[in-house]
C-alpha cells in the first residue's frame, strides 16, 4: 500500500516486508559504531558461557531493521516519529530475519497526519524475535515537494 | 565468596536475594550523566553502513540536496551510536556491557529487553548533541528460570539550542 493512498477503509494495510540476514561482520560493525563492547555480540565463548546459542544480534540493531522497513516504505512520504520494540527471542548471525508490519490506525490532529503501525520481526522458520509498534507522520504532497 | 567480600547488592546480600532493590542501587536512580558528542559525516556514514542502509541520503551530499531533507541526514535511530560513553575498557564490567546499566545487583548476565525510541528530528553532520543518561527505575521480576532484574535507562539527546532531537527509554534485563 502506497503511504500516499492510505485511507481508513484499507486498514489494516500491510507494509512491504523487509528480509535481512545479519552476519558476524555486521554485528561487529554495529558494536563498533555504537561503541558497545558487550562481549555477547562478538565473543562466542562468552555467549555460550552465558547460556546463549551463539553471539546474538544487538537489541538496538533489531530496531534499525524495523526502522528500515518503515523508511523503505515511506520514502519521501513520511517520517518515523516513534518506534518501540521488545526482544522476545535471540537473533543469531546468518539467520534470515523477516520484518513485517501493518498500518492499524490513521489519526489527524492539527493538520498532522499520523499512522499507527504494528510491527514484528521473526526468523523465516517462524520463531518470534521482536514485536513492536510505531507512529509515523505522513506528509501531504505539497510538503514533500518543498 | 569470602565473608569480607560481602557488600550490598551482591548475591550474598539478603535484601537483593529477596528481590528488593538494594539501597546502593536505589541511590543511582535519577542521577543524570551528561556529556557532549560532535557528529561528523563519517559518523553518519559508518552508522548507515553498520545498520545495512544503502540510502544515499546518509552519505551522498549531492543526492541528499535533492530530497526534502536538503542535505545529508542520519538514519532515524542514529542516536543509538551516542548512547554509550567512551569510558576506557578497564572501567567496564567483566562482560563488557555498558557502564550506563552497571548497577550492583546479584546478576552477572545482561540482555537487551525493550526500547521506546522517539525521533523529534533527524541529526545532521556538524551538530553537537548533548546526551543525558539516567537510570529511571530498577525492579525485580520472577522469570521462568529465576529472578530477573529490570534496569530502565532513559537517554535524552538534545541539540545545541537545547531542543530535543531524540529520546530513548531502554529496559535491560539482568539475571544471575
Amino acid at each position: 500500500m502506497d503511504p500516499r493512498d492510505l485511507a481508513a477503509q484499507h486498514l489494516p494495510a500491510a507494509i512491504p516486508a523487509l528480509v535481512v540476514v545479519p552476519d558476524r561482520m555486521q554485528l561487529f560493525m554495529f558494536s563498533a559504531a555504537t561503541w558497545n563492547r558487550h562481549r555477547i555480540h562478538y565473543d562466542k565463548d562468552e555467549a555460550l558461557a552465558e547460556g546463549l546459542p551463539d553471539v546474538v544480534v544487538q537489541r538496538a540493531l533489531l530496531g534499525d531493521f524495523l526502522a528500515r522497513m518503515l523508511t523503505d516504505w515511506l520514502g519521501d512520504a513520511g517520517d518515523i516519529r516513534r518506534l518501540s520494540w521488545r526482544v522476545v527471542g535471540s537473533a543469531l548471525p546468518d539467520v534470515a530475519l523477516s520484518c513485517t508490519g501493518n498500518v492499524v490506525a490513521l489519526e489527524q490532529a492539527q493538520g498532522v497526519r499520523l499512522a499507527r503501525c504494528d510491527l514484528r520481526l521473526d526468523t523465516e522458520a517462524g520463531d518470534a524475535i521482536a514485536t513492536g509498534d510505531a507512529i509515523v507522520r505522513l506528509y501531504p504532497e505539497e510538503q514533500r515537494r518543498a | 565468596m569470602r565473608p569480607d567480600e560481602q557488600v550490598a547488592g551482591t548475591a550474598t546480600d539478603p535484601i537483593a536475594a529477596e528481590g528488593q532493590v538494594p539501597a546502593a542501587v536505589r541511590a543511582l536512580i535519577g542521577v543524570e550523566n551528561v556529556r557532549r558528542c560532535d557528529v561528523t559525516t563519517r559518523d553518519i556514514r559508518r552508522f548507515a553502513q553498520a545498520i545495512g542502509s544503502a540510502d544515499r541520503v546518509h552519505f551522498d551530499e549531492a543526492y541528499a540536496r535533492t530530497t526534502r531533507h536538503g542535505g545529508i541526514v542520519a538514519p532515524p535511530l542514529f542516536c543509538q551510536s551516542l548512547t554509550y560513553d567512551e569510558v576506557t575498557a578497564d572501567l567496564l564490567p567483566a562482560d563488557g556491557s555498558p557502564v550506563e546499566l552497571d548497577v550492583p545487583l546479584p546478576a552477572r548476565r545482561t540482555v537487551g529487553g525493550s526500547s521506546d525510541y522517539t525521533v523529534h528530528r533527524l541529526v545532521r553532520a556538524g551538530e553537537t548533541i548533548t546526551v543525558t543518561s539516567t537510570i529511571r527505575d530498577v525492579y525485580a521480576r520472577q522469570g521462568r528460570s529465576g529472578r530477573l532484574w529490570m534496569v530502565v535507562v532513559e537517554t535524552r539527546f538534545d541539540d545545541a539550542g537545547g531542543a530535543p532531537v531524540a529520546c530513548e527509554v531502554a529496559t535491560y534485563i539482568k539475571r544471575a
